[in-house]
């Protein structure tokens, strides 16, 4: 294979993205029956009431408003505009600030009304703008809003305190679909959870297997393959059968390609993580970065959407554990799925979010398992959760030796603050004193 | 071996000629606006007709600063903690940090054992900018740059303005004008906010060194800025007589590839 200039590794598409295209495209089919609409929930999780409820699905604001900004900015700016007209600031997200515009405008980019929600189920998040999905939509349409209410405790770990949270969660989970069943007379089909339980036990080995691949250099996968990935999150919807094939051949591939050096970047040469979802315009800066050969291998916020993995005491990467799942045949009552769930919000202690402000040095064991160099830290002036703690990561980060750059960028989905031109000028800064010079055209 | 450097600030353009690792020229000029290129040529001429040598004499020419890449007479371009580095182990052997205050940039660079730059941080976008901001209040203030920077120490609980954005800086100190605040009070207060800001960017460095920092940029011709940036960092600062042409300089120095027996250049794969 022909060798580009500053190539080092061979690189290849991945195969297993039209399958991908063609299992999303299956499912965006699937839901468009569907007539009641549920805001901002629990979604991109087997357990997602969507597959057991036959006539509800979700409008979740950040796919919905990143898709939107993605596609067609001048609607989306439009659609900001008419957020902040009705006192939405720009310290909301611009995920959220473009999804609400739309709500307010009524039409969508295509000019398609907007599917006005039925019903509201907030989750509490540690990012303030999260929290405030789902206000402005009961607000504006007058409709039911329940709250899928969560604990938070940062101290040090009590069983027993632990135990009333998730049942806590749990409870607050059950009343949700009680009380759907109950006021909307739809009925929720217990079993199509199970069975989307056990799919997910079965894939969950293979997604596992990818990300501790990911941590091979070169890595299989970019950050720019991660984001395609994440969208996958859907796909956990879809016929199980096929989801569990589909997720062996990722795996598969991904293994196939690690044995055999074949690179997603072929500059790679430095290797650098981010923590949370990167600016508006990533893909340019990642593909800028590139030049120099410096590849994102992901953040917890697209790796950690199949594994969490950590370092174990005797020097080995494996995933993070959490109290077994009792096998399927073992689900008596709807409380023992909930209760099993593999949803973040209700079993896992340590969501991507909230690992920083329980476990300080988070990302250095992230910088540390993907066997990172550097790392690259946005802060922006909205959506609290995702630049909380930046700079504190950084210094502990740069302590342990890794170079890294944090700036000011836009936030997603909304260029208003992003100065491009100095953010490029920076990047050139962090790669030249990272001995780094950018390859010839 | 003969090699200019040219440090393309937002106000200034400074030119430095290198010859066997000695300054043998130097030329300033104002950056040109829009005009970039041809304020630096000229720069540049006058470094030459300082040094006696004419432009074919030089090896390389490399750019740095903000405005380096509009220089098309440059060989190439280094960026600005790699010479800020660079110039602080050739001007100070025992530097451990640099750091460069001008028109628009607060650049700070810890040296590195293996490579120049260990650590490097700089400004954010909002405190862009604090040289010409205190130009610019010198200006509103109707008082010279000499005067504000004969200016005696702010007393820490005297008139304050914003430090955290310089127009909200400028309609503090003008509202304190209009409370009859003497000018040479609201210029301590600018001077002091801008050295609050300049120096949370040295605080982003993990471990500021404080054996040896030096001080570069304009703004080291501002006694009383640097007077407060110091109180404020705790540092004492070097502050070398070339310290306005320390950019340049550190170009000249990439060009001549100086240093490579110190510094890391090359990342191996």
């Amino acid at each position: 294979m022909a060798m580009k200039n500053g190539q080092i590794w061979e690189t290849r598409p991945l195969e297993f993205w039209d399958k991908a295209k063609e299992l999303r495209a299956k499912w965006e089919k699937s839901i468009e029956s569907k007539e009641m609409v549920v805001g901002q929930g629990n979604t991109g999780n087997p357990g997602d009431w969507a597959r057991a409820f036959p006539a509800l699905t979700i409008i979740e604001d950040n796919p919905r408003g990143s898709t939107i900004a993605a596609k067609d900015m001048e609607f989306a700016r439009v659609a900001r505009l008419a957020s902040e007209v009705r006192g939405w600031g720009r310290e909301i997200c611009g995920y959220h600030g473009v999804l609400w515009g739309t709500q307010f405008l009524g039409y969508q980019a295509d000019g398609s009304p907007f599917p006005h929600r039925k019903l509201v189920v907030p989750i509490p998040c540690v990012c303030d703008s999260h929290t405030k999905r789902g206000i402005q939509c009961r607000d504006f349409g007058a409709v039911p809003q329940w709250q899928n209410d969560f604990t938070m405790y940062l101290g040090a770990y009590d069983a027993e305190r632990e135990v009333e949270m998730e049942n806590h969660k749990v409870y607050c989970q059950l009343r949700v679909l009680n009380d759907i069943e109950r006021i909307f007379g739809q009925k929720f089909d217990d079993d199509k959870i199970v069975e989307l339980l056990t799919t997910y036990s079965n894939v969950k080995e293979y997604r596992k297997e990818i990300f501790l691949l990911q941590t091979s250099v070169p890595a299989p996968l970019c950050a720019k393959d991660l984001y395609s990935f994440y969208t996958l999150g859907g796909l956990l919807k879809i016929d199980p059968a096929e989801l569990e094939d589909f997720w062996k051949s990722v795996r598969d591939e991904i293994r196939w390609r690690v044995d055999n050096k074949i690179a997603a970047v072929g500059t790679e040469r430095f290797r650098f993580m981010e923590a949370h979802p990167p600016q508006y315009s990533f893909l340019k800066y990642y593909r800028y970065l590139e030049q120099y050969g410096a590849v994102c291998i992901g953040s917890q916020y697209t790796n950690f959407t199949a594994a969490q993995l950590e370092r174990k005491p005797d020097g080995r990467v494996d995933e993070r554990e959490y109290p077994p799942r009792r096998d399927a045949d073992e689900y008596k009552t709807r409380e023992d799925l909930v209760r099993n769930s593999p949803d973040s919000d209700v079993r896992l202690p340590h969501h991507f979010k909230q690992d920083e402000y329980e476990r300080p040095y988070a990302l250095n064991e992230f910088a540390d398992i993907y066997n990172c160099d550097g790392a690259l830290f946005g802060t922006w002036r909205s959506g609290i959760g995702c630049t909380f703690t930046r700079k504190e990561q950084a210094m502990r980060l740069r302590k342990e030796g890794y170079s890294v750059m944090t700036y000011e960028g836009s936030q997603p989905g909304d260029p208003t603050d992003l100065d491009e031109k100095r953010f490029l000028e920076q990047l050139d800064c962090w790669m030249e004193t990272n001995g780094l010079v950018k390859y010839p055209d | 071996m003969i090699t200019a450097g040219i440090d393309m600030g937002m106000e200034t353009v400074k030119v430095v000629i290198l010859k066997d690792e000695k300054i043998v020229g130097r030329g300033k000029n104002l950056s040109g606006g829009a005009k970039r290129a041809s304020a630096a040529e000229a720069a540049l001429n006058d470094a030459l007709r300082e040094a006696g040598l004419a432009k074919a004499d030089l090896s390389k020419i490399v750019a740095t600063g903000k405005g380096k890449y509009d220089i098309p007479f440059a060989d190439s371009c280094s960026t600005e903690p790699i010479t800020a580095a660079k110039a602080a182990k050739f001007l100070c052997p025992e530097a451990s940090t640099a750091v460069d205050v001008g028109a628009d940039e607060t650049v700070v660079a810890t040296l590195g054992e293996d490579k120049p730059v260990k650590e490097m941080a700089i400004n954010e976008k909002c405190a862009a900018g604090i040289g010409s901001f205190l130009k610019r209040m010198a200006r509103r203030l109707e008082m010279t740059q000499e005067e504000i920077s004969a200016l005696p120490p702010k007393a820490r609980t005297g008139p304050a303005v914003n430090d955290g954005c310089v127009v909200f800086a400028e309609l503090d100190a003008l509202s304190l004008l209009n409370r009859g605040v003497s000018p040479a009070e609201v210029a301590s207060a600018v001077v002091d906010a801008a050295a609050i800001r300049a120096c949370m960017t040295i605080n982003d460095i993990t471990n500021p060194a404080r054996d040896c920092v030096v001080l570069f940029g304009g703004l080291t011709k501002n006694a009383a800025f640097v007077n407060a940036l110091q109180s404020y960092a705790e540092l004492d600062f070097v502050v070398p007589a070339e310290a306005e042409y320390a950019g340049a300089l550190g170009a000249a120095l990439v060009a001549a590839d100086w240093g490579s027996e110190i510094f890391y250049t090359k990342k191996e794969n």
